[in-house]
């Protein structure tokens, strides 16, 4: 009899064992999460710091978008350029458009490569970069010349033409080369050269913007170092301005400001890309205010910066500023010209 | 570890990543004035291919091993020697990838997506054992396989499982099958691989999840021969049916059967057989209408099983990404869900239309309809079948091992009065 | 007898039939494969280009430590002094402090080369393939770090359960022979 109830006993453990087996296993599977959707959180919290740092100060905006925005009709938008009659010009795939200030399409020029900057000159001639040289063309779209090539390394990616000068920005050999108008080079500047106090550029990828200011100097931005350079035309660093800050006064990323424009009065219009930020500073590099930041220059109602790499790819919108004092905005997402206008004072 | 030859690509393969491919430039890096070198990207070598081949050769020779071992030399010893064997090899070297088991489902893709092409030495995987059942018998189970090994290790008290629940259990078997190929069919996932409950062992890791489901197995397995085998095994349904032709097979006694019974307990999987005497007339009479009202219901459960299958179509349809994220697109477009998620992000980046999505989804769903059809009436025909096989009187004058069922483990051997007999006489023709 | 006799050659006919024609079809079943098969192995490798760096790849592969880990594809790496892969990116001080670094691990060496070059270089043990700084690195650099999976530890599983985690769909199979999607040198 006793061994009878011990062997009943025994069944009655394992059959215990089994099913508590059995319900653990089938918990198991069900609450087991194969497609990730408890995921890891690490992307979302990078975007979340991120999206607390790119959040903008409704205040500091001084700018606000008009409601026309010019398609550029092109797949790849690279460069915008206003001219002093306010002709916008915008380069993409393998073309410049030539647009009136209100949008109206009046020329094309089609190039066999794609143009990557563009600059007007005052003389009514226009200056292209392609990968490794500048092309010129006249008012009616004829090409006039073909300069040198810079070799096998270049990355042309700005133009800047004053009085008989011309400085071409060369991002792949770090350098800015300055030509007369006919095309024969006069000196090259911003080679690294410690006795004369050139620190040399650092171009981490393919941005790397210059222009002439008012008062006579080339400014170029050195974007390794988040700052913008000041050089005499025939090479001397002068002193540069702009620090390293994901802050609103400062320049973050890697290669920023990607691109900049000269305003009329002397101060600059400074154009970022990751944290996607439009800014404007005066003629001594002061933060002055936000044109448009990543909540305006970005899908989506919340301030959002680049999530996927498609967006990543895109970005460092390139910027132009008219006669008017219009802010021009490259989207190079959608290929598209937006027109920021200062707001109304109070 | 063992690092292979650091092969060195300099500038990397492919990317047909069509749109960007056009605006990417070669942006060169700086040129350094001081010597620094730059360091190239390692990109340590895989596992290589001549390995596969030797896998597939060790998988040829431990199935000729065991089918010579089990029908030839018929010995249970040296048999559970090759068991550890592969356990050892296939299981803690190879670390349980890629078995015929989960090669089903290879196979399965190759045939449905054309854009995907098996590497032979699976395609062997999954059709070297089939062969060798269907010579041999369930060779591949007995001593090859590293699942059932790793079971047959533990089993420490055998209990026995009434046959009406074994069969009843082995529905789960098939319905496993089922849902694998409607899963590898439809491009979703390989839900063997995803649910393999012992290759978390062979590695020491893995899933939390899938660790307690396999201590769950293990534990089962102390009394329970081989759970997973019988119940679950996916391969081990299309074995059991492939074994019922083999040309030899596994018998307890080695010449004659003389009905002493002493093997009848000897199997831990059930699958021994005993004599069965003529059923009386009034029995015979019962199970022979029993049997054609059974064949007549057949079509009718085939039907009724695929519309069921069929109805599912919006459960089983989830196991595949593009209907999850159809889904939740739908719901965060309706409004019912607040954050996103992250395949969400990713397509509304993408700026394919969510119409486009939709009707991508609902192609797939539609494949379901068809891949439920199909489950189901293949359920209704195993369930039918089944149901079919109680009413089905086959004489039997010996005990036997059953063509399907037996694994070909050899226990019952040694059990046998005539195989004793055999041995000391093989034993004294030694000596 | 002779009845019955009659039954089992009729059953082993029968049953010798199906033999035969279960034979031709895994001889048909075989050769079909062979026509569909290719000879090399194929392993999982992430395309970069779709990596949406969500971290999944740390946690969700069944190795304990992962066989996803970052990668450096020097071409690509701009050399910054700020390196939004390496620093926080609220960072105070560009120095290797481990309160500015991005790294949960300390996997990324930053080294001075010249100036104002410094090279950025991956500790592969320590890196556990979270892809903090690929996140960092994509938004706001070169998006020269991206993670990979490391073929000296992937077990090349049948189904990657990474893969099945994936969000983006990032992971596919690729011939063994070429087991790696670096991303080619582009214009970031």
């Amino acid at each position: 009899m006793n061994r009878l109830s011990a062997a009943a006993n025994v069944k009655i453990l394992v059959g215990v064992l089994i099913a508590l087996a059995t319900v653990s296993a089938v918990i198991s599977v069900v609450s087991l999460d194969p497609f990730g959707e408890q995921g890891s959180g690490v992307g979302r919290k990078f975007i979340d710091d991120i999206t607390e740092l790119a959040r903008i100060d409704p205040n500091l905006i001084l700018y606000e978008e008009s409601s026309v925005r010019i398609s550029t009709g092109f797949e790849q938008s690279h460069a915008i350029a206003v001219d002093s009659k306010g002709l916008i010009y915008v380069a993409g795939d393998n073309a410049v458009r030539v647009l009136a200030p209100n949008g109206d399409a009046i020329n094309r020029i089609s190039l066999s490569e794609i143009v990557r900057c563009v600059e007007p000159g005052d003389d009514g001639r226009l200056y292209l970069g392609t990968k490794d040289r500048v092309e010129v063309y006249d008012d009616k779209g004829q090409r006039i010349a073909r300069w040198e090539s810079h070799g096998l390394n270049a990355v042309l990616t700005a133009i800047a033409v004053s009085g008989d000068d011309v400085f071409v920005a060369d991002a792949g050999n770090r350098i800015v080369v300055r030509y007369d108008l006919s095309g024969k080079v006069v000196n090259r500047i911003g080679k690294k050269d410690l006795e004369r106090n050139v620190p040399g550029f650092a171009v981490p990828s393919a941005y790397f913007d210059l222009a002439v200011s008012k008062d006579g100097l080339l400014r170029v931005v050195n974007p390794g170092r988040l700052r913008v350079e000041a050089y005499t035309l025939d090479g001397d660093f002068e002193f540069s301005w702009g620090k390293s800050s994901v802050a609103v006064e400062g320049f973050c990323g890697c290669c920023n400001p990607a691109n900049f424009a000269l305003l009329p009065g002397g101060g600059f219009v400074t154009s970022e890309k990751g944290l996607a930020r439009v800014k404007v500073y005066d003629a001594e590099g002061t933060f002055v205010g936000v044109v448009a930041g990543p909540e305006q220059l970005l899908e989506g109602g919340t301030p959002y910066i680049a999530e996927v790499p498609e967006q990543h790819r895109v970005g460092g919108f390139d910027v132009a500023v008219d006669p008017e004092g219009r802010v021009l905005v490259l989207d190079r997402i959608k290929s598209v010209v937006r027109f920021y206008t200062k707001k109304k004072a109070g | 570890m063992k690092r292979f030859a650091h092969t060195v690509i300099a500038i990397a393969v492919l990317l047909n990543l069509c749109a960007a491919a056009s605006a990417e430039l070669l942006f060169p890096p700086p040129e350094f004035e001081s010597d620094y070198v730059m360091p190239t990207t390692t990109t340590p070598h895989p596992h290589q291919d001549v390995y596969e081949y030797v896998d597939v050769a060790v998988l040829f020779i431990a199935l000729s091993l065991a089918s010579y071992l089990v029908l030839k030399k018929r010995s249970r010893r040296a048999t559970f020697v090759l068991m550890i064997l592969s356990l050892i090899y296939f299981g803690f070297w190879r670390k349980g990838c890629v078995c015929p088991i989960g090669a089903i489902q290879n196979v399965v893709l190759s045939i449905f997506d054309s854009t995907y092409a098996v590497p032979i030495t699976v395609s062997l995987f999954f059709l070297l054992p089939l062969a060798f059942t269907l010579f041999f018998g369930r060779v591949f189970c007995a001593a090859v396989c590293p699942l059932g090994a790793i079971q047959d290790l533990v089993l420490l008290h055998p209990v026995s499982v009434p046959y009406w629940l074994a069969a009843g259990l082995r529905a789960l078997a098939y319905l496993y099958l089922a849902l694998a190929v409607l899963f590898a069919a439809t491009g979703s996932g390989f839900l063997i691989c995803r649910y393999d409950p012992f290759v978390a062992f062979f590695r020491f890791s893995g899933n939390v999840n899938i660790l307690i489901i396999g201590v769950c197995f293990l534990l089962v397995g102390l009394f329970i021969g081989r759970p997973y085998c019988r119940f679950f095994c996916p391969y081990g349904v299309i074995l059991r049916q492939v074994s019922r032709l083999s040309k030899w097979r596994v018998t307890i006694t080695p010449d004659e059967c003389i009905q002493c019974r002493l093997c009848e307990d000897a199997c831990p999987f059930g699958a021994i057989r005993s004599p069965a005497v003529e059923w009386p007339a009034v029995e015979y009479a019962k199970a022979k209408k029993r049997l054609a009202f059974l064949i007549l219901l057949l079509p009718v459960l085939i039907v009724l099983c695929g519309w069921g299958g069929s109805r599912l179509k919006n459960v089983t349809s989830r196991m595949h990404s593009t209907v999850r994220l159809a889904e939740r697109i739908y719901l965060e477009e309706a409004g019912e869900v607040e954050d996103i998620t992250d395949p969400s992000t990713v397509f509304r980046a993408t700026g394919e239309t969510i119409e486009s999505l939709y009707e991508r989804a609902s192609i797939i769903r539609n494949k379901f309809i068809l891949g439920g059809w199909l489950l189901g009436g293949f359920m209704g025909l195993v369930i039918g079948v089944k149901l079919a096989a109680v009413s089905v009187w086959r004489k039997r004058t010996d005990y036997e091992a059953d063509r399907a069922g037996c694994i070909a483990c050899g226990r019952c051997f040694k059990y046998c009065p005539r195989e004793q007999l055999r041995l000391s006489k093989t034993k004294q023709e030694v000596c | 007898m002779a009845e019955s006799k009659d039954i089992i050659t009729r059953r082993q006919l029968l049953k010798n039939g199906c033999c035969g024609g279960c034979l031709a079809g895994l001889g048909a079943l075989g050769g079909l494969l062979a026509a569909k098969s290719r000879p090399g192995d194929t392993v999982w490798q992430i395309d970069p280009y779709k990596c949406i760096a969500c971290g999944n790849c740390e946690t969700y592969c069944v190795l304990e430590e992962s066989a996803v880990k970052c990668v450096q594809v020097y071409e690509l790496c701009g050399y910054c002094d700020y390196c939004p892969g390496f620093h926080e990116p609220g960072a105070t001080a560009l120095d290797t402090g481990a309160e500015n670094e991005l790294c949960p691990t300390g996997a990324i060496k930053r080294k001075f080369v010249e100036e104002p070059y410094f090279d950025y270089t991956i500790d592969e043990p320590l890196c556990i393939g979270c892809a903090k700084c690929v996140k960092g690195c994509a938004a706001f650099g070169n998006g020269s770090l991206f993670l990979q999976v490391r073929h000296d530890r992937c077990l090349n599983c049948n189904e990657c359960s990474i893969a099945a985690a994936c969000p983006s769909g990032a992971f596919k199979r690729v011939p063994a022979d070429k087991p790696y999607l670096l991303k080619n040198v582009e214009n970031a």
